[in-house]
């Protein structure tokens, strides 16, 4: 488990969240999210693990509190910068669009691929019940 | 033969209607939707694995689709050209730099755990699309308005056409995604197909009383596989809504998603909402943003066909009655035959009576679509110019049919032809073409194939 939360810490889902993304549906054209400036959330470490799909125990849920306060804080640190006169910035800079044609290619080691899948079935992959977790 | 009038879709039975002519005296529905319109690329949004419809699972796979590690996503250019083609038909302003946001959510059939898709700055919004009602419902004219269309979902590319909530009455909301369809195919960017779910539309329904500001509470709809599946349960959600509402029951009507149950033909609750989904979008690190030029997008625009609504108004100017209209701009392929037809100086009318009524019932038959008779343009204008100059008759145009004509032929091509008959016999079946060919050369071309082949099958297998 120490290493599957370890993982966690590098996960791709943010560990925290902006006010913004409450109301997925309403878009303000000319805002984007990291010109925000509110203030960011404590973590709810259970709360998070649910999300992640993470079984945690309550014994470890208190360890990685402070462990994960400490990253949003840091976080909230770069929230103080002023940024008011600073376009946005998403991403690196890349050269161009970087689009590709609708021309079809078949990847041929896909026999690799389905032999690390590790439940495969009758053509299916077989995966862990995700779904009405709620 | 030409007076014959088509009738497309059938209307509604005359006791509902009332029952929802009095509904709507005291409640307004208001109703809102999204449509999911999967587009006919060749390939994945972001790899180049082919996609094709029906496929055996998992064998178009590759390491970006199966979400392995490092692999990165690489957008397909033909997305950006189908989005942009709907969004020009939709008449929205189109975002000149819009971009990829990742939403979070686990599904099965999401190896990564999110889904690349446009939160923030779709790439077209503000849009709307004009819709002409069926004569059989009253027919008018409505304009509603298209909130967004963005880029959705990874994998096989999706794109999603919000509308605002304008619609008032199921036949509204089925026109809206039959319009819908009818752009998507003329755009050909996608094959609208909703049995096999290329079109799909989730329809948002709240009723208030007359003269409420505030929206009732909302329900969703899913499952809708066809338009008339679509309104039915449109007004069936509608009339229970209202019901509850004149009981002092509003209460009862909860944020939920309900399905339509063909069988039972109302809708049941699938699921409770679970309070606001928890998507944490944020900017998708792995792509580029999505820049458009001026000069892309007005290639793009010349490049448009004309669209329904112009077809539409374009027949109305020729002359044609509403139900005409409809009927020949239904269908981007029809409605190119009638176009040839017409170009050939052919009469309006006639060309349209020719291609509703004796063409139309004929692919029916046949199960056939326009692009697939031997029939061209220029032999029906030629037809209708020859029945109209008196050369012949409206009956010689036609079809032979009559299996004891057929019979005739049939008999004497064998007749005339007994080397040929030998051969068959003797197991050459091959020239069962052979046959065919020369019987409908004598009927010049006019003997009803499926009968043909019948006839001709008996006669050449029975013993001599």
């Amino acid at each position: 488990m120490g290493s599957r939360a370890a993982l966690f810490l590098r996960a791709n889902p943010p560990l925290f969240s902006f006010r913004h993304s409450a109301n997925p549906k309403s878009f303000l054209l000319n805002k984007r999210f990291y010109t925000a400036k509110s203030s960011l959330e404590a973590p709810d470490v259970a709360r998070l693990a649910q999300t992640a799909r993470i079984s945690l125990t309550p014994k470890q849920v208190e360890e990685f509190a402070p462990k994960i306060r400490q990253v949003v804080d840091w976080f909230g640190q770069l929230q103080a910068v002023d940024l008011q006169s600073i376009e946005p910035a998403i991403r690196a800079d890349t050269e161009g669009d970087n689009l590709r044609d609708d021309v079809p290619g078949v990847f041929d080691n896909r026999d690799a691929i389905i032999a690390a899948v590790p439940n495969y079935e009758d053509t299916y992959i077989k995966v862990p019940k995700v779904l009405n977790k709620e | 033969m030409q007076e014959k009038q088509q009738t497309q879709l059938k209307a509604s039975p005359k006791s509902e209607s009332a029952k929802f002519e009095e509904v709507l005296k005291n409640y307004e529905a208001v109703i809102g939707i999204e449509t999911h319109v999967q587009l006919a690329t060749l390939t994945k949004a972001f790899c180049s694995c082919p996609y094709n419809y029906g496929a055996q699972p998992n064998t178009s796979i590759c390491p970006v689709c199966m979400g392995l590690p490092g692999a990165l996503p690489v957008l397909n250019s033909k997305v950006i050209e189908c989005a942009v083609k709907v969004g020009l038909a939709l008449n929205c302003k189109l975002s000149l730099s819009s971009k990829f946001d990742r939403k979070q959510y686990f599904y099965p059939d999401l190896p990564k755990g999110y889904q690349i898709s446009q939160f923030d700055i779709p790439i077209a919004a503000g849009g709307y699309i004009d819709v002409d009602l069926p004569v059989e419902f009253g027919g008018g004219h409505r304009k509603f308005g298209v909130t967004r269309v963005d880029l959705n979902r990874a994998g096989v590319p999706l794109l999603e056409i919000v509308s605002e909530p304008d619609m008032r009455t199921g036949i509204e909301a089925a026109e809206y995604a039959a319009e819908l369809q009818r752009l998507v195919r003329y755009l050909g960017v996608s094959n609208g197909n909703m049995q096999e779910g290329s079109l799909r539309c989730d329809v948002n329904i709240s009723v208030r009383p007359h003269g409420q500001p505030e929206f009732g509470t909302k329900v969703e709809i899913k499952n809708l596989n066809s338009f008339s599946s679509m309104s039915r349960a449109i007004d069936y959600e509608i009339l229970r809504q209202a019901q509850l509402h004149s009981e002092g029951e509003a209460h009862q009507i909860v944020q939920e998603t309900r399905l339509w149950e063909e069988g039972a033909q109302k809708t049941v609750t699938m699921r409770k909402k679970e309070g606001l989904a928890d998507y944490r979008y944020f900017p998708e690190p792995d792509l580029p943003g999505v820049n458009l030029s001026e000069d892309y997008i007005s290639t793009i625009h010349d490049s448009l066909p004309e669209l329904p609504e112009t077809k539409r108004r374009r027949y109305e100017n020729l002359g044609l009655n509403m139900q005409d209209v409809l009927f020949l701009a239904n269908d981007i392929n029809v409605a190119a035959f009638f176009d040839a037809t017409i170009a050939t100086g052919a009469d309006v009318k006639l060309a349209a009576n020719w291609i509703m009524g004796d063409i139309a019932a004929y692919l029916k038959n046949e199960k056939l679509s326009i692009n697939d008779i031997k029939l061209t343009p220029e032999e029906l204008g030629e037809l209708i110019a020859s029945i109209k100059g008196g050369t012949i008759s409206g009956k010689i145009g036609k079809e032979i049919a009559d299996p004891s004509e057929i019979e005739k032929i049939v008999d004497r091509v064998i007749a005339n032809n007994p080397k040929q008959l030998e051969q068959y016999r003797g197991g050459k079946t091959r020239l069962q073409g052979y046959f065919a060919g020369q019987v409908m050369k004598e009927s010049k071309g006019k003997a009803n194939p499926a009968l043909l082949n019948k006839i001709l099958l008996e006669k050449l297998n029975s013993k001599p």
